[in-house]
């Protein structure tokens, strides 16, 4: 009775109708005013509850795209993965089209698949076959030097050999032509002793001359002899000399200028291409097999083509100022007259697509190949 | 009324609005838990009619300053819960859970009622089942979570004399 009475008072009745008059004038504000009023509530009395209320609704955000954003770090992962590994082969691809500007012709250029048998890693199945041109025992070579030999041929594909191969040999020398041998892949799998790991992948170069002393570097190429592989294709770089019991001949270690694994886009020379002397210039700066590589893959570079192209054409225009001058120093001189002009230095052309065959050119336009006196013959310079 | 009761009953209110400000958005529910409503109706049993309406405009006010397209609906129906719930507290005072889950239950639907009916935002069917649907939804909930909130806070609101 007493707490319905104090209720009832007139107080409390004039505060609820105060109250719910407000509000009903609230109701009807006008919109500017309203956002007026209710602005200033939020920058000052409700500022703290508007910040609380943000940092949750970010933290529910946060919860719920967690799985989302765990999926995205995932996705971008998995392309950062792919992407090194495509960086690698375009890498790859790149060099290998500088071999093939820097051989010009009579090469095919093919996709090596690793064969899954066991006791076939040693072999590479070719995506070209005797339809491109390719025979038996042609020369294998990537950007980086000599991988193998191309055993047996399909029409549409063929079978290669790599160094690792036990039947793989090759005629080799030192790249200053100071000393010559035979590559062999070196066999050591069970290792020499107990003590000394297997090597693998290594390669032996034996049955080099005593007195033909080889330093731990020196660039190995092939020699030219034997007429499989043409001279200058490098090999491999000595590691070292290896303890035989033949006392007429030393053996050397040979660390290979091409890995097994990174055998997958190679180049076959066709034969044509094998008896070119004008092989050797390709890795002719071989005395460092990496600088090759990278002179090579520089050259497969569109922007180190361009700047290629221009020198050439700076020294075209200048050899043509200077013929031009002397002309005119000299006079009609019969001699000057009848001397040719100064052959157009060739111009790059733009490179041939991977997996194409070069058309060979008219090779009766090139200078003569200039084998040395030791090609064929094994005489040193 | 004394100080001490006050002070605990200005604190369990502000945990309250705490809690509605973050509890809530973080839970993101359709039928959202509503503690501004329950610390309301917590207060108004504490305190006069007059003195409910008024914390309840307040309160509603506060809240409509964050819809601004609904500004005073928020503080008419807290203002008319929190009067009817001090005017109706004998009937409260009982200390029984089932009877404080239903007088939240019907506070927050009435408030649904009242504002939904000030804001005169929504019509026909979309009014209907908002008000028989969606509220009675979030006011049980909303009396789940105001029964769980009073046995926690009973020690802060009803202490046990010395």
């Amino acid at each position: 009775m007493a707490r319905a009475v104090r209720s009832g008072t007139r107080v409390d009745t004039v505060l609820l109708v105060a109250c719910c008059a407000m509000a009903l004038l609230a109701t009807v504000l006008p919109v500017n005013l309203r956002e007026a009023i209710a602005g200033g509530l939020r920058r000052t009395v409700v500022a703290p509850l508007v910040s609380l209320q943000q940092q949750a609704e970010r933290g529910r955000s946060a919860f719920l795209s967690r799985e989302a954003t765990t999926s995205r770090l995932d996705s971008v992962a998995l392309r950062n993965m792919q992407l090194t590994r495509l960086e690698g082969e375009n890498e790859r691809l790149r060099a290998l089209l500088g071999l093939g500007r820097q051989l010009e012709w009579g090469f095919v250029s093919a996709e090596a698949l690793r064969v899954a048998d066991i006791g076939e890693e040693n072999t590479r199945t070719l995506t070209v076959g005797s339809r491109a041109g390719v025979e038996a025992k042609t020369p294998v070579v990537a950007p980086e030097g000599l991988v193998g030999m191309v055993r047996t041929v399909d029409p549409s594909s063929s079978i290669a050999i790599l160094w690792t191969h036990t039947d793989f040999a090759a005629s080799a020398m030192s790249a200053d032509r100071s000393a010559y041998g035979i590559i062999y892949p070196h066999l050591s799998e069970s290792g020499r002793g107990e003590d000394t790991p297997p090597e693998r992948y290594l390669l032996e170069l034996r049955g080099v001359a005593f007195r033909s002393a080889l330093k731990p570097g020196t660039a190995i190429v092939t020699s030219g002899l034997g007429g499989v592989y043409p001279a200058g294709i490098p090999i491999g770089t000595v590691l070292g000399e290896l303890r035989t019991s033949e006392g007429w001949a030393r053996t050397y270690l040979v660390r290979p200028a091409v890995r097994p694994p990174d055998v997958s886009n190679v180049i076959v020379l066709l034969p044509k291409k094998t008896h070119d002397a004008s092989l050797d210039r390709v890795w002719r700066s071989t005395i460092s097999a990496d600088s090759a590589a990278r002179r090579i893959a520089a050259a497969g570079d569109s922007l180190a083509r361009r700047a290629a192209t221009d020198s050439v054409r700076a020294v075209e225009a200048a050899a043509a100022r200077r013929a031009a001058d002397s002309v005119a120093r000299l006079g009609p001189r019969g001699d000057s007259v009848a001397r040719p002009a100064p052959e157009r230095a060739p111009v790059p052309s733009e490179p041939q697509p991977s997996g194409i065959r070069t058309p060979p050119r008219d090779t009766s336009r090139r200078a003569p190949p200039t084998r040395r006196p030791d090609d064929g013959t094994g005489a040193r310079p | 009324m004394n100080w001490t009761r006050s002070a605990r009953a200005v604190l369990a209110f502000t945990l309250l609005v705490l809690l509605h400000y973050t509890v809530r958005p973080l839970l993101g529910w359709r039928t959202p838990v509503d503690f501004l409503v329950i610390a309301v109706l917590l207060s108004a049993v504490r305190v006069r009619p007059g003195a409910a309406a008024l914390i309840g405009f307040l309160t509603g006010l506060v809240a409509d300053s964050l819809t601004p397209s609904a500004f005073g609906a928020g503080a008419l129906a807290m203002t008319a819960v929190g009067a009817t719930a001090s005017w109706l507290k004998a009937v409260f005072f009982a200390d029984n859970v089932v009877l404080h889950g239903f007088f939240f239950f019907v506070g927050k639907w009435a408030f649904d009622i009242v504002y939904v009916t000030a804001e005169r935002r929504m019509h026909g069917v979309e009014l209907a089942t908002q008000l028989l649907l969606w509220s009675p939804l979030s006011a049980a909930l909303t009396a789940v979570a105001g029964v769980i909130l009073l046995l926690m806070l009973r020690p802060v609101l009803e202490p046990q004399a010395v």
